[in-house]
């Protein structure tokens, strides 16, 4: 009987440790593989952070939110993490970081193509950031 | 000197020295112009690294944003919490839920100056050791700080790297009991930019 406790334990303790084990291992998945949470276009998105970053931040910051724009400036980071800027209409845009956990079909974009991206809003830092971000097919 | 020939003919004295002193200062003005510029990236990149015996924590930012005025010094900084790239995903959730709060605090700032940025020639090649000192704002409490840093003056780019510890207890992020022996209490910061001239005003 105490043996059989004994195995009972040993076989949960296995069991519990390797799924703590992968929880704690496992790699930041692909943005691909998640919802956006809000949708909206890359004006409005800047807009609002313009006129109310407080309510902007409480609103977007940690969302996935999937943004429309047209592309202002494309560019590769010398590491080979690429960036798009999505024209807002004013100084400055929405500034998304491609996600390096997935495996981008295109990288290089032309000014004036109109784009749907999805991130998590990072917030204000000039332009409004996203991060992780994937382009939307 | 062009503009000042027409002075030269000036006959009256009086206006001959008022005329002379606008000019040169318009000159000085102008001079003044050309020389004070400022530097700004979207791409600068902050890592940091917590490095204990039992876990080794790397993250990095390459979203910072950094401007600096070669005339005064002034140099500001700010990176956004959430774009801090793990590779674990229980250490992005942690860091960001947990120790930075990155929804209530989302950014991290440094606004200062170059303490002896008059030794820096920004209109010749070469590295310049500098010191920067300003506030340093993460997890909204702001400290004094005063770190060492390197200027790389290049061909239409200044670049800036510095390496400094931030203790977490000085910025109220408490680190609970069981993981810290995981999590260092003095993180190594890594800051790297490459500036160009401002286009947009």
């Amino acid at each position: 009987m105490v043996k059989k406790i004994l195995l009972i334990l040993a076989v949960a303790a296995v069991f519990g440790g390797g799924i703590g084990l992968y929880y704690f291992n496992k790699k930041v998945p692909s943005m691909a593989t998640e919802k956006s949470e809000l949708t909206v276009t890359a004006s409005e998105l800047f807009d609002a952070f313009d006129t109310d970053e407080d309510a902007a931040t409480a609103k977007y910051v940690g969302k996935i939110v999937a943004v429309t724009g047209t592309v202002l400036e494309s560019s590769t980071l010398e590491d080979g993490t690429p960036k798009v800027i999505l024209d807002t209409g004013s100084d400055f845009g929405v500034l998304c970081e491609f996600d390096p956990n997935t495996d981008h079909a295109r990288t290089s974009f032309e000014p004036g193509e109109e784009l749907t991206i999805k991130g998590e809003c990072a917030g204000l830092n000039l332009d409004v950031q996203l991060a992780r971000c994937v382009v939307v097919q | 000197m062009l503009l000042c020939l027409p002075i030269i003919n000036q006959t009256n004295t009086g206006t001959h020295m008022k005329n002379l002193i606008l000019v040169t200062g318009l000159l000085l003005t102008l001079s003044q112009m050309a020389s004070a510029q400022r530097y700004f990236t979207r791409d600068a990149r902050v890592q940091f690294n917590s490095d204990t015996p039992v876990e080794k924590i790397e993250a990095i930012n390459k979203s910072g944003t950094a401007v600096l005025d070669t005339e005064t010094g002034r140099m500001e900084w700010k990176v956004l919490i959430k774009n801090f790239v793990f590779e674990k995903a229980l250490m992005q959730e942690h860091f960001n839920e947990n120790y930075m709060e990155s929804t209530t605090y989302p950014n991290a700032t440094f606004k200062g100056n170059i303490a002896n940025v008059s030794k820096v020639n920004f209109a010749k090649g070469g590295s310049y050791a500098v010191t920067a000192k300003g506030k340093m704002t993460i997890h909204g409490v702001t400290k004094e700080i005063e770190v060492p840093g390197t200027i790389i003056v290049g061909d239409g780019t200044v670049k800036v790297h510095s390496d400094f510890k931030v203790a977490c207890a000085d910025y109220d992020i408490s680190i609970p009991g069981v993981v810290r022996e995981k999590i260092a209490q003095e993180i190594a910061v890594s800051v790297d930019a490459t500036l160009d001239p401002m286009k947009r005003k």
